[in-house]
């Protein structure tokens, strides 16, 4: 009789390890890339929530430099990586906290966020990022590289951003920059 | 002590398998792009040697002026941005970029002409649209040895003033490098002609790395127009600027972009009003321009 229960149990146990093992697993890939500077060494002990968050860290302009500068937002980490990505996005189109510049229009919106399994994460936006008035060199720059740096600087998963407008592909947004090709992120635009 | 460290330089452990392993491919994917990179050039060059074929545009046919400074240099296209239905950036004063950039632009031409002799060729001469690659198209057709593109800046910032220049920045995907390494391995098909589709692809590809085999040069250009318009402004050296511009990927030659001033800074946009100022900053791009072609001849002698 115990040779059967055995049997059943050693079934159960070894059954339960998988289990544990596919759940540590999962997680790897979609972990969010921390960096040491941009991170507290060790998370400050906060009070209970309900909802778990991660930080995430996104790029403005600022005045004094011209360069893009670190700002950090906090959104929920119980999804996947395109819905963060989407997240990061919104954040973004939301402006700073600090008081630096948003080069997104506060009225864009965020139509779609998809990612291909290459890593390029390809982003959809209302036409209302284009800027009838503003459509200088530094602005396309400025308002390409928050949106490129703020994705890739986070999620290991996305290598490369293709920039749409209404759905569709754009030669640029303002007659300067590339759209037709998927940007690297650009560092050396960013603050120390 | 040397000996020791001599020594130390000399004995070489065999790497860790896992590091074998990253190496190995490391060195893989850099010949990939080594090799897609060459298959780029061989597509260039046999593209360029067939258009040769063609019967050749008027402006080569214009008496070739002589050039007392290089012989090398013969064909400057200057490319005022935007036009015509697309103004580009707008003042707060209401100067539009279309006009200033062309307004520089034709200064500009003059000057050169009247300084060098060398024939100078816009892209428009008009308040009319021309598509970014027609604009390289033009550079090439006319077989450019310099390509400027004049623009006016604005930024978000307002702060933001004085003047900029850039040249291309560019980084092949891994899905042009998959069509290029599909070329390399199906050479008959560019010279079978592939209609439709299949050729504009190639096209593409080839116009997008057109530049690709001029950005040490055109360095060197943006540098010397920088160092030029710095000094009219009395700014310091920000140094020059790398970005992906559209309207420089396809260009066959040195090739920079200057954002001579900001039209989102109310002091810049009543200066970029004014013929004298405009005629500064094309007298400073000038200088610019001829440092350079006095710099290229003189490597060209040695």
């Amino acid at each position: 009789m115990s040779g059967k229960r055995l049997l059943i149990l050693g079934g159960f146990l070894i059954f339960l390890v998988i289990l544990v093992i596919v759940f540590f697993r999962s997680g790897v890939e979609e972990r969010i890339k921390s960096s040491p500077e941009a991170l507290p060494a060790q998370p400050e002990p906060s009070a209970p929530k309900l909802e778990k968050t991660i930080k995430v860290v996104l790029f403005f302009l600022s005045e004094d430099d011209a360069l893009l500068h670190r700002e950090e937002r906090e959104i929920a980490s119980d999804s996947s990586i395109v819905n963060q990505a989407k997240q990061a996005i919104e954040e973004l189109i939301k402006g700073s906290k600090k008081g630096l510049i948003s080069p997104l229009p506060p009225e864009t919106k965020l139509r779609e966020l998809y990612l291909t399994p290459g890593g390029v994460a390809y982003v959809d936006f209302s036409e209302d990022i284009i800027q009838k008035n503003l459509s200088g060199s530094s602005a396309e720059i400025s308002t390409i590289y928050s949106v490129v740096n703020s994705l890739a600087y986070n999620f290991n998963t996305i290598k490369k951003v293709f920039i749409l407008v209404e759905g569709r592909e754009r030669e640029t947004l303002g007659g300067h920059i590339n759209l037709s090709r998927p940007f690297l992120p650009l560092y050396d635009l960013v603050a120390d | 002590m040397p000996r020791v460290e001599c020594l130390r330089t000399r004995v070489r452990f065999p790497p860790p398998p896992n590091l074998i392993s990253k190496s190995l491919i490391n060195e893989l994917s850099g010949w990939k792009k080594r090799i897609t990179f060459l298959a780029g050039f061989f597509l260039f060059f046999s593209l360029f040697s067939l258009s040769q074929g063609q019967p050749s545009s008027k402006a080569q046919d214009i008496s070739k002026p002589k050039n007392s400074f290089s012989q090398s240099i013969k064909t400057i296209v200057i490319d005022p941005g935007h036009g015509g239905l697309e103004p580009g950036a707008k003042g707060r004063f209401g100067t539009l970029e279309k006009n200033i950039s062309l307004a520089i632009s034709l200064k500009l031409k003059y000057i050169i002409e009247r300084n060098l002799a060398l024939l100078v060729i816009l892209t428009r001469e008009e308040d009319v649209d021309v598509s970014l690659e027609n604009r390289a198209a033009k550079a090439n057709n006319n077989k450019a040895d310099l390509f400027i593109s004049v623009h006016v800046n604005s930024s978000f910032r307002r702060e933001a003033r004085g003047s900029e220049t850039f040249f291309l920045s560019m980084e092949a995907t891994d899905e042009e490098a998959r069509r290029l390494a599909y070329m390399e391995n199906n050479p008959a098909e560019l010279e079978k002609g592939i209609s439709g589709e299949n050729q504009d692809e190639i096209k593409m590809i080839l116009w997008d790395m057109a530049q690709t085999a001029y950005l040490n040069q055109s360095s060197i250009l943006a540098e010397s127009i920088q160092n030029e318009l710095n000094s009219l402004f009395l700014t310091r050296n920000r140094g020059i600027k790398q970005a992906p511009f559209k309207v420089l990927c396809g260009v066959a030659c040195p090739a920079v972009l200057v954002e001579v001033a900001f039209l989102s800074d109310p002091d810049e946009e009543r200066m970029l009003r004014s013929e004298d100022f405009q005629s500064r900053i094309a007298q400073a791009v000038y200088k610019g321009l001829e440092n350079y072609i006095a710099q290229s001849s003189e490597e060209g002698k040695r």
